[in-house]
């Protein structure tokens, strides 16, 4: 066990005279702070008071974000620090990256590098950053925000979609990675480029081969067809038809629903609606009894819908 | 013996409610995190004890003060109204004060969005009548923090995503007032939070995540405005996207593992959605149990691990979203008991009397 060199008797720090904590006659949860906690906050407390701005702060915000990373206004006040002793920000980088590699799911410490990048403003170190935190853990939701915003703030879109293939040949089912996929395609060339669009299309199908019980692909399959609508893609029903034997899986049952469907919405001269409606009916109860037991009660309603929107009114029309 | 490798699926009330003292009075340093957001750990205990109807155990009267302690009150000259609300705790160091004011000035004293929510929660759930929080100030304090995108950050300089949207639309529909925030614009943020494949994300371009999804749908909920942002097509799909989180209890992302807390952040959003009856309550309920902790009390996010006070929370509210016996409703979109709700509509309708 270390012994810690308590601020309260350090020389250096007479001058100040520290802040306790004050949570009246009736605290509560309290938390059961250590005397070396204690010590480095209430002296923390007493350097906000006086807004002081000296290296002594400087290195005790340090001491304080050791303890805990997670308080905001020992942050705040590090990069009030920064601004005002015009501090080697390339020192701070060091240090941020440092911090965030141990705690990558604290927010404070994104935002925090976040403005030092903005302040530099030089983002050349970031998608390498993110990409060796997303080497631990390839769905940490604030990697990715941090990296969106990097690439969208500093127009860095070349190389992307080469990485985001590479994360998706490591592990398929990455649904982060397939998010990255559709924001960057619709951030550079757009899927309203029909050659896009179908290059997309067959990348996916490609993909459920591999993988088909991935709720990922089928769910960026739909989503990118969706303003097109589904039931006029020139060759999905039979692309998706021609699955069902080898590449079953309850979603693509659900997006062939969703694909009969959008044929009764648009009132499609390429589908019979009748023959259509019984399809996606006879689809849904194999859903709820087959495929997709889980979610027996939502497909029941889904049938009730179609059959209410579309149907005759004749709840045995399917036998 | 007993046979230890059945699932147990009996609640044990009792548990919880001891788990929520204990959490109420002392954490060990390891919490040292949730320093600046002890308010919500108040919360998350109070809400549960609430919806346990267990209160009775509480202090409300010191419990009341100390939440009102934690309020950033206007100065003599108003010139922090911008950063008026509550503080999560008393990590700054000003003196303590309960009372309705002035405040103390302090350079770096500011209210942070979801104390002003957990703090209004936690007062009205305490039975209090809210008479000594400065409305308006803490109206100046969130309209100071919305963005030009319509998102909120949570004080002055900080991250802003939905989590704050989500805030601040509680906050306005607590105090009744919705002068607090630019719905529109906030509407704006939503729409184009919306993911390709119907979920909702914390921002424009971001991966749909139950918890976001959950912060959106509860705001459009409570300005009253669902179903005029999202057309009978984009709620369908919405509705399935929030349905396929259900694996046996729920995740927040797709092929991502399941949670207890999204039993709540999705079910309730179902709820809303008119859907949640159609969820398999068995398969769900059964989760939630598994991570319930039999010895110290309290709810893990996965079975065999650590309870905390947010997942103890969220997996009482998911159960009482089932019907579990026992347990008070849950109001889906403000997250606080129905009980808890309707004295806030009483206190409500008393403010509008006084205005006409």
């Amino acid at each position: 066990m270390c012994l810690f060199f308590y601020f309260r008797d350090r020389k250096e720090w007479a001058d100040l005279e520290p802040v306790p904590q004050d949570d009246g006659p009736n605290p509560v949860v309290k938390i059961a702070y250590s005397e070396k906690f204690t010590d480095v906050f209430d002296m923390f407390r007493a350097l906000l008071k006086n807004d002081e701005k000296s290296e002594r702060a400087f290195a005790l915000t340090a001491e304080a974000i050791e303890l805990n990373a997670a308080n905001y206004t020992v942050w705040h006040y590090r990069r009030v620090l920064l601004q005002a002793l015009d501090k080697d920000l390339r020192e701070e980088m060091k240090y941020i990256t440092a911090i965030i590699e141990d705690q990558p799911k604290n927010y404070q410490v994104w935002h925090h590098r976040r403005m030092v990048v903005e302040w530099l403003n030089d983002p050349s170190e970031e998608l390498q950053f993110v990409a060796e935190i997303l080497s631990q853990d390839a769905k940490n939701y604030h990697a990715w925000q941090h990296r969106q915003w990097v690439m969208q703030e500093y127009k860095l879109w070349d190389g992307e979609l080469e990485y985001v293939e590479e994360l998706l040949e490591e592990d398929v089912r990455n649904n982060s990675a397939w998010n990255q996929r559709h924001f960057v395609i619709s951030h550079t060339r757009g899927y309203s480029d029909s050659a896009i669009l179908e290059r997309e299309v067959q990348y996916t199908l490609k993909q459920i081969k591999k993988a088909p019980h991935n709720e990922s692909a089928w769910n960026y399959l739909n989503g990118i067809l969706q303003d097109g609508g589904l039931s006029s893609y020139p060759g999905l029903l039979e692309q998706v038809t021609e699955l069902q034997d080898t590449c079953s899986s309850p979603y693509l049952t659900a997006f062939l629903v969703d694909l009969y469907e959008d044929a009764l919405e648009t009132n499609s001269s390429s589908y019979d609606q009748q023959e259509t409606l019984n399809k996606a009916l006879e689809l849904c109860k194999l859903l709820a009894e087959e495929k997709d037991t889980i979610r027996r009660e939502y497909w029941n309603y889904v049938s009730r819908s179609l059959q209410n929107t579309y149907g005759s009114g004749d709840p045995d029309a399917l036998n | 013996m007993a046979d230890l490798d059945h699932e147990q699926l009996d609640f044990l009330r009792e548990r919880h409610v001891h788990f929520f003292q204990r959490c109420l009075h002392v954490l060990p340093e390891r919490y040292a995190p949730y320093e600046t957001r002890r308010l919500t750990i108040v919360f998350f205990a109070l809400s549960g004890l609430d919806v346990l109807d267990a209160l009775d155990v509480v202090d409300k009267p010191g419990l009341i003060e100390w939440i009102y302690s934690l309020q950033v009150l206007p100065t003599d000259d108003k010139s922090n109204l911008s950063r008026c609300g509550f503080r999560g705790s008393s990590h700054i160091g000003v003196p303590y004060n309960s009372s309705k004011g002035p405040g103390a000035p302090h350079t770096y004293d500011s209210g942070h969005v979801a104390m002003t929510y957990t703090g209004l929660a936690c007062l009205i759930i305490l039975g209090d009548d809210l008479s000594r929080v400065c409305r308006e100030a803490c109206l100046a304090g969130l309209r100071a923090l919305q963005l030009e995108d319509g998102s909120f950050g949570s004080r002055s300089g900080s991250e802003n995503d939905m989590r704050f949207v989500y805030c601040a639309a509680c906050i306005c529909y607590m105090l009744d007032d919705w002068s607090g925030m630019d719905r529109q614009r906030a509407i704006d943020y939503i729409r184009r939070s919306t993911s390709y494949d119907s979920g909702i994300g914390q921002g424009a371009g971001l991966e749909s995540h139950g918890g976001s999804t959950f912060c959106a749908v509860a705001s459009l909920c409570m300005m009253g405005k669902l179903h005029e942002v999202f057309s009978e097509r984009e709620l369908k799909r919405i509705r399935c996207w929030c349905i396929l989180r259900q694996q046996n209890g729920f995740h927040g992302r797709p092929n991502k593992p399941v949670d207890t807390c999204y039993s709540f952040w999705v079910g309730a959003t179902l709820e809303l959605l008119d859907v949640f009856q159609y969820t398999n309550r068995e398969k769900n309920r059964n989760y939630i149990l598994s991570t319930q902790d039999r010895l110290v009390g309290g709810f893990a996010k996965w079975p065999d691990s650590h309870p905390d006070p947010l997942h103890t929370y969220f997996a009482i509210c998911g159960l009482s979203l089932i019907g579990e016996a026992d347990l008070q409703k849950v109001h889906p979109a403000l997250n606080i008991s129905v009980r808890a709700f309707e004295s806030l509509r009483q206190l409500q309708g008393a403010w509008r009397q006084k205005t006409t």
